[in-house]
């Protein structure tokens, strides 16, 4: 890719997109749109010209199979003719400075927002509207959802840095009256806060009908804690130092951050958001390609 | 148990490094920084778990090696238990005050201050204290006798200068060992002033002080030194029409970290500064500076090297006596038959020679006469017959009092027309000559490179000996007491030497003519000649200098070739040191000097009215080097021998091997430390994998 590309297109690594260029973003949800899409219509029979054919699979409803197509061809095909529409796909990236942790040469922030653009490039391949809302303990940046707004987005990506701490839940509150219209958003955040608050946070966007996936990224040195040697740990976002001998503590903070772990992901199932841990050590193909799957299971078996 | 070097035990203060590493766990100075501490936090922090000694098998381990290594540099040693009462406390006291006199304390200020130490030292004797002065450089002697008198002591310092010797410290502690073990008073000091070179001490044959000596040292040595010295010098002398020229190339040596530029080096000959050149001397470097050629007047010349003036001037000057007629005259006689002479390729090979240079002169039998021997260092038989009759017996005469010959065998040196006294000279040789050519020569088999005439050659590629032919050669039946130096391959005697009274004759069974072989055409002939040349004729090279603290054999230096065997040693000689002090050595008894003082002695033999013999005295270079030893190591020995001794409270020295053993401790400490780090390597690897499979 030369220098002179379009800021943030960095961020589409083409080994990503050959992995994930045969899956179907779909939005558990409905939404309302205006130009048609791979969503399903929340109104019924507005446009219901066929679509195209695609391979029967385990789940899909039995009713949809076009049986003359398998007096042909001897196999069965689902023939999609629902009206489809477009949705707002809203990417909020956490970019507090815990987020700017990294222990190898990628931090965080460079994985997380590698994964945005990949989405919402994606999101708008499908003629979704992008956006993209970036925040600390306040919204840093705001690019409204819009088909013509991938470029502003990966641009806003781009320029995203950590410079404060972060307070998703206050943040969540504002950004509930953000979204007039329902939303699929995509929450990228390390999560260093209290698990029923994250969910306090996430119900109020989920109460208004927006469709949340989050995106959980932590480094590989958060989840092991591989040091070594007595030396003093200063926290990122307060600059609080304590003494520490990891050797000590190593097998008592890993519980706890699988504990951590286990519990959002646990609320997040229980309040019907997708919730995926990413470790930026996994190949970031790999982490989008397991998450996409995982979206369009949920989709087919909802 | 004592210690050598006490010092060392300060490295148990590095017992400290496992300890901190043990038990506190300390904090590496650079910080990690965290995306949040929100689970450490809430981790309850034990400050305690830090301060705990977690690993105490490795703990122990590494703190006892440790320590061993702090014993063992230490250098503990075994005492005898002690007997006598210690003397140290309250008494009178016997000081022998040591002065190191070595011409190195002329360096800067050091004797200026060597004599205020001793000075101080005189004034803090008490009423009932004695003290001797102790003079010492490569020998030591008591300026004093013990004595309570102050006036004496500081007259005896104020008489003495820095000497030309070298430092060594065993005499001087023998000396005040014995002044000490002498003494009835109950407290015995020695006060030690010196710059403690490292030259002085080699470490070993420590004499012992009495038990309970203390022994006080002023060290006067400088942290930094800057000395530049002439360590030798090389003549190149050439002839040309009678006149003997020498060209005289001095080495210095820069013993200083600091460069030197523009040092002035001045060659004098017969007291008159003849060239001064300036060289540039890099640090701690060596530098050679050559004169131009000069002629040598007859006689014995006296040359200087002077350097520029520096902290320690002794060494800035160097002495040498050199004199013309270095060469051999050898008398070459060739057969008394007509035809051309066979001695051209010895004549020719004698001729180049420079060290040193030979004077040939050829003669056929029929013209010789006893006259032609006198003066001659060698005469060379070339394929010659004996000469018979009277002038036979001046031959054998010639050899008896210290002459060389040398004899060549050839067809025409018949065995059977040898004279009745030539038994003494030759060994019976057969009639018919040994003829190899049918086997194209024989070659040398056998040849003694320990001798001195081969010993040129021992070295690997020095002289190729496979290559030259033998066709013919005499078969020569050794007498007892003849030496074969070298045999041909089919064992006959190829080179055989009889000493005859003080003189010797070298036996060649071949010819040096190139008929009989071809060694004269051997690149091996030439040095192979000059070696055969200077043996026969006991040529011995010319020391243009001595050193101080040598010792002059005055018969060796006055003993003429020709002359009487005895007249030497039964002469009486007058020697005359370079302060003009005079030494008249009478009768058998005294017949050596001691080198004491640098400069030209002139000896001279009583009743004599010839030259005077020079001789050049230099003082020893390994003074001016000035590294110091550790004035502790030195005191210490002392010290820990006086204890050793402490049982009988008499002078007793004790062996070379019992002070070994007693010392030799320290070796089994570090085999120990060595196996306790192996230990410790081995459990803190263990460790190391358990503590990595835990997590």
């Amino acid at each position: 890719m030369s220098s002179n590309a379009l800021p943030g297109l960095q961020f589409l690594d083409p080994a990503v997109l050959a992995r994930i260029g045969n899956l179907e973003l779909v939005a558990r949800t409905v939404v309302e749109g205006f130009l048609g899409g791979l969503h399903r219509s929340p109104h019924l029979g507005t446009s219901i010209d066929f679509a195209e054919h695609r391979q029967y699979m385990p789940g899909d409803d039995i009713r949809r199979i076009d049986w003359r197509l398998y007096g042909r061809v001897d196999r069965y095909y689902i023939k999609e003719y629902e009206a489809d529409t477009n949705t707002n796909f809203s990417v909020l990236l956490d970019v507090s400075k815990s987020m700017s942790f990294g222990s190898g040469a990628t931090t965080k922030l460079d994985y997380a927002r590698t994964l945005a653009a990949c989405l919402a490039y994606f999101s708008n391949q499908q003629r979704d509207r992008v956006g993209l809302i970036t925040f600390d303990e306040d919204i840093v940046e705001i690019v409204p959802p819009s088909a013509k707004h991938l470029p502003n987005v990966l641009h806003a990506l781009a320029r995203a840095a950590p410079a404060r701490g972060g307070n998703i839940e206050r943040v969540f509150r504002k950004l509930n009256e953000q979204f007039k219209r329902r939303s699929m958003l995509l929450i990228i955040s390390d999560f260093y806060e209290n698990p029923e608050k994250i969910m306090d946070a996430f119900a109020q966007l989920r109460g208004r009908g927006n469709d949340l996936m989050a995106m959980h990224i932590l480094d590989t040195a958060e989840l092991e804690f591989p040091y070594d040697g007595a030396t003093s740990f200063e926290d990122i976002e307060t600059g609080e130092r304590i003494p520490v001998i990891p050797e000590y503590l190593r097998d008592k903070y890993r519980t706890m951050i699988r504990a951590h772990v286990a519990e959002i992901e646990r609320l997040c199932g229980d309040q019907g958001v997708d919730y995926w841990l990413f470790d930026t050590s996994m190949p970031l193909d790999y982490a989008l390609f397991a998450f996409l799957s995982r979206r369009q299971f949920l989709t087919r078996v909802r | 148990m004592a210690f050598l070097a006490p010092l060392f035990l300060a490295g148990l203060v590095a017992l400290a490094v496992p300890i901190l590493v043990h038990l506190t766990h300390k904090e590496r100075k650079d910080v990690v920084l965290f995306p949040s501490l929100m689970f450490l936090t809430k981790i309850p922090y034990q400050a305690v778990r830090r301060q705990r000694i977690r690993h105490w098998l490795l703990f122990a381990a590494r703190c006892l090696a440790l320590i061993l290594l702090a014993l063992a540099f230490a250098r503990p040693f075994l005492t005898k238990p002690a007997i006598a009462a210690p003397t140290r406390g309250l008494g009178a006291r016997e000081v022998v005050i040591m002065i190191d006199r070595s011409y190195s304390m002329a360096y800067g200020d050091r004797w200026t201050r060597a004599v205020d130490a001793a000075k101080r030292a005189i004034a803090g004797i008490g009423a009932n204290d004695r003290a001797s002065i102790v003079l010492f450089d490569g020998s030591a002697m008591a300026a004093t006798e013990s004595t309570a008198d102050k006036a004496v002591l500081t007259t005896a310092i104020d008489r003495v200068k820095p000497g030309a010797g070298v430092t060594r410290y065993e005499p001087a502690f023998k000396l005040a060992q014995r002044i000490l073990s002498e003494s009835r008073l109950p407290r015995r000091e020695v006060l030690l002033i010196s710059d403690f070179q490292r030259v002085g001490w080699d470490g070993r044959d420590s004499p012992s002080l009495p038990a309970g000596t203390n022994i006080e040292k002023v060290d006067l040595s400088d942290p930094k030194t800057s000395n530049v010295a002439v360590t030798s010098v090389d003549f190149r002398r050439d002839f040309a029409e009678d006149r003997e020229r020498v060209a005289i190339t001095a080495r210095l040596v820069n013993r200083s970290p600091e460069p030197r530029t523009g040092h002035s080096a001045t060659l004098e000959l017969n007291g008159r500064a003849v060239e001064t050149k300036q060289v540039n001397l890099a640090a701690n470097a060596a530098a050679t500076v050559e004169f131009s050629p000069a002629p040598l007047p007859s006689g014995t010349t006296k040359g200087v090297i002077r350097l520029a003036d520096d902290a320690l001037p002794r060494d800035n000057s160097f002495y040498f006596a050199i004199s013309r007629g270095q060469a051999l005259s050898v008398l070459v006689i060739d057969h008394r038959e007509g035809g051309p002479s066979r001695s051209l390729y010895v004549e020719r090979a004698l001729a180049i020679g420079d060290q040193p240079n030979f004077r040939v002169t050829t003669k056929r039998l029929g013209n010789v006469t006893a006259s032609d021997f006198a003066g001659r260092s060698l005469i060379l038989l070339n394929d010659s017959d004996l000469p018979g009759g009277e002038l036979g017996r001046r031959l054998v005469e010639y050899v008896q009092n210290g002459g060389g010959v040398m004899v060549a065998m050839g067809d025409r040196s018949a065995p059977r027309e040898r004279p009745a006294y030539a038994s003494e000279l030759l060994p019976p040789t057969a009639d018919a000559p040994i003829d190899r050519t049918e086997d194209r020569g024989g070659t040398l088999g056998y040849i003694d490179r320990s001798h001195p005439i081969f010993e040129l050659f021992s070295a690997p590629r020095s002289g190729d000996f496979s290559t030259p032919r033998f066709f013919r050669y005499r078969s020569i039946t050794p007498a007892p007491g003849d030496e074969q130096l070298a045999r041909f391959d089919d064992g006959h005697i190829a080179l055989l030497e009889r000493k005859l009274g003080r003189g010797r004759v070298l036996i060649f069974a071949s010819s040096f003519d190139g008929i009989w072989n071809d060694l004269p055409l051997q690149p091996v002939f030439l040095p192979v000649a000059h070696q055969l040349a200077k043996y026969a004729a006991a040529y011995a090279d010319e020391r243009p200098w001595s050193v101080v603290g040598q010792v002059a054999n005055l018969p060796a230096i006055f003993r003429d070739s020709t002359g009487p065997a005895d007249a030497a040693n039964s002469a009486d000689y007058v020697a005359v040191a370079p302060s003009g002090e005079r030494t008249r050595l009478e009768g058998t008894a005294k017949r050596s000097v001691e080198l004491t003082e640098q400069g030209f002695y002139e000896l001279q033999r009583s009743g004599s009215r010839g030259e005077p013999r020079t001789l050049a005295v230099n003082v020893d270079l390994a003074e001016s080097d000035m590294a110091a030893v550790e004035p502790q190591l030195l005191t210490g020995a002392m010290v820990a021998r006086a204890g050793a001794d402490s049982a009988s409270s008499s002078v007793e020295a004790s062996t070379p091997a019992e002070a070994e053993r007693r010392q030799g401790f320290w070796w089994y400490l570090l085999a120990a430390v060595l196996l306790l780090l192996v230990g410790e390597t081995l459990l803190s690897n263990q460790l190391s994998r358990r503590i990595a499979v835990s997590r």
